[in-house]
């Protein structure tokens, strides 16, 4: 016997159940929005710090210094960083964020030697609109990384003023890396005289080592270079670093993780609850239809199809909301300039409707028992 | 050999510690193609043999042997494709399911059979044809008066040609005109497919149209009236290989 035929049946019973569905639909999108939002921010969590074995930046800060305010390191220090052996490139870095608390629309200024462009540092960069060439003929320029541009719905030439730096954008760069995404790039002098002048003085210096086995060499051969003298230094892998900075974020994400499968739990409570009802509601009509030849297993697996339908239905919708958010606002969760953005990929999505066929199997499993095991004459009896 | 045999039929159900036998140890003989009314006061026990009948309780104890089958004895699996293949239900509160139009509801039992949508269309419309409803297919039960859901549900009783026709007090939701036109169609479906009919009613006029009348009284049989001859036209379309309906 085909079950595809029985397919439309099951529509149907939850399409002309428009009230019921409805809610029911409403409630499992908004659980699963949630879902999705939460996954959404551990995804970027994962992206910001999840190490891998191709890893090759490190970040030297000031020892003992934990925001870009008080890490205050010479900037002559980048040539003595540069002989470390395993070094390929350094870049000394001004950091200015526009919000010092926690945010979703912080623009992290940072300076950089105009050369740097040239000796490979953002070989990963990739400029959409504008050229670097513009960038590096006026002082005021920047390079916008897309998420800032299109948070702030900047273009090329524009000009604003962001906290007091007035910038020209010279340039939209899109980069794999989420810093990058969230930064405005600018010219390391420019930056340091933005505001008190602090010529000289670098926030942090971006290094390349040549080779991603030598990560923790190079930074412990760095942080030694430095041990005596003034502004000591720490040297952490990049994405070390991200995990560091934003610890105290990233166990708030940890925690919103515990929210969203509490979310699935809501969407478990709401489709069980309304197969329970909508299978209550129901006696007669599934005792018609056992009397009409329909085996138990048939009225059970017709009542899990049901409750499965809802379930990823609203899954789908919720999901597809949450992906039109977040691709919309291009939302990133900022704090001490560093960025992690609010963006689930396919595997996410793949996850949350997997998820939520499953719910609405566990969902119906009861319900269709309950339903699969009653006595046909009771149930006429009882209605 | 009769085509339902009931031999020492009980049934009996336990409330607590109260033990009710609605079936008392019954013999009863039904024969192929005849129409039978089981008349009996409210208790006697007649929807309780209609119900065993139609394979939606099972005996406690005795037999019941319908075309050579002890469906006592089947699990409920196979009582349930026995229902599919054998029996027609029609209720007295008609029983169709509500989110389902008049042509879908009298379509369900024939999800059922390996039957092509164009198979399943034909027979729909014939038997909505049969029973005079065939202009109010698309019509939801709400939109529906008593006397029409009543015809929709003997549509879909006798959808897929079954050898047994149950009736559980039919006319009982029905004014007297409506009454009439129904146990009318009952008793032309009942000469022209040729099927077993089965029906309970408390109304002595509605005896006119059987070919028997049955008494029950506290679960047993009180009497038994001659068996009358029923005809049997072939309503072709609704056959097996039967040819095919308007559509």
């Amino acid at each position: 016997m085909s079950g595809m035929k029985f397919v439309p049946l099951v529509l149907k019973t939850v399409i002309r159940n428009r009230r019921r569905s409805l809610l029911t639909l409403g409630g499992v999108a908004t659980a699963m929005l949630l879902f999705y939002a939460v996954q959404a921010m551990q995804q970027g969590v994962r992206d910001a710090t999840g190490k891998t074995g191709d890893d090759t930046k490190l970040v030297v800060y000031r020892l003992d210094r934990y925001c870009p305010f008080t890490s205050n390191l010479p900037q002559d220090y980048a040539s003595r960083i540069a002989r470390v052996p395993g070094v390929k490139n350094v870049v000394p870095v001004k950091v200015v964020v526009s919000n010092c608390r926690t945010s979703l629309d912080v623009v992290t200024f940072r300076g950089v030697p105009p050369e740097s462009f040239d000796r490979g540092a953002f070989s990963h960069v990739n400029i959409v609109d504008g050229s670097i060439e513009d960038w590096k003929r006026r002082s005021d320029a920047a390079l916008l990384g897309e998420r800032v541009a299109y948070r702030r719905g900047l273009k090329v030439g524009d000009r604003i003023d962001i906290s007091g730096i007035t910038i020209l954008v010279a340039g939209i760069l899109t980069s794999p890396e989420p810093q990058d995404q969230n930064s405005a790039y600018v010219h390391l002098d420019f930056l340091q005289r933005a505001g008190e002048n602090q010529v000289g003085i670098v926030t942090q210096f971006d290094v390349t080592v040549t080779d991603p086995s030598l990560l923790q060499a190079t930074a412990a051969a760095i942080d030694g270079e430095f041990r005596t003298d003034r502004e000591p230094t720490a040297t952490w892998s990049e994405k070390s670093f991200v995990a560091r900075a934003a610890s105290d974020v990233l166990e708030i994400v940890n925690f919103a993780g515990w929210l969203g499968w509490g979310c699935l739990f809501g969407v478990f409570a709401l489709v069980f609850n309304a197969i329970v009802l909508s299978v209550q509601d129901r006696v007669r009509d599934h005792a018609i239809m056992q009397t009409l030849g329909y085996t138990n297993r048939l009225i059970a697996t017709l009542i899990i199809a049901e409750s499965t339908i809802l379930s990823v239905a609203g899954g789908m919708i919720g999901i597809a909301a949450g992906v039109a958010v977040t691709s919309w606002g291009r939302f990133s969760l900022s704090v001490e300039g560093l960025s992690i953005n609010i963006y689930a990929g396919l595997g996410t999505i793949a996850l949350g409707l997997g998820l939520a066929a499953m719910t609405g199997i566990l969902a119906g499993l009861v319900p269709a028992r309950q339903a699969s095991r009653r006595d046909i004459a009771a149930c006429f009896r009882a209605v | 050999m009769a085509f339902i045999e009931c031999r020492n039929l009980t049934r009996t159900y336990t409330k607590g510690s109260t033990t009710i036998t609605p079936l008392d140890d019954l013999d009863l003989d039904i024969e192929e193609g005849s129409f039978t009314a089981l008349m009996g006061p409210s208790g006697s026990g007649k929807t309780t043999l209609l119900n065993l009948v139609a394979g939606i309780d099972t005996p406690t104890s005795g037999s019941l042997v319908i075309g050579g089958v002890d469906i006592g004895r089947l699990s409920r699996a196979k009582l349930a494709r026995w229902r599919g293949e054998n029996i027609g239900y029609i209720f007295q509160l008609y029983n169709l399911v509500p989110v389902l139009t008049a042509y879908e509801n009298v379509e369900l039992p024939l999800l059922l059979h390996n039957l092509t949508r164009g198979e399943r269309h034909k027979k729909v419309a014939a038997a909505l044809e049969l029973s005079g409803i065939a202009d109010r297919h698309d019509h939801f039960p709400r939109q529906l008066s008593g006397g029409q859901e009543q015809r929709v549900a003997i549509a879909r009783a006798i959808v897929t040609n079954p050898k047994i026709i149950v009736a559980d007090e039919p006319t009982g939701d029905l004014d007297r005109n409506s009454a009439a036109e129904i146990l009318s169609l009952l008793r032309r479906i009942n000469v022209e497919l040729g099927g077993t009919l089965l029906m309970v009613t408390h109304d002595p006029k509605t005896t006119q149209y059987a070919g028997r009348t049955l008494h029950l009284d506290k679960g047993k049989l009180l009497e038994k009236a001659p068996v009358a001859e029923a005809g049997s036209v072939a309503l072709h379309e609704l056959r097996p290989g039967g040819a095919a309906c308007p559509e």
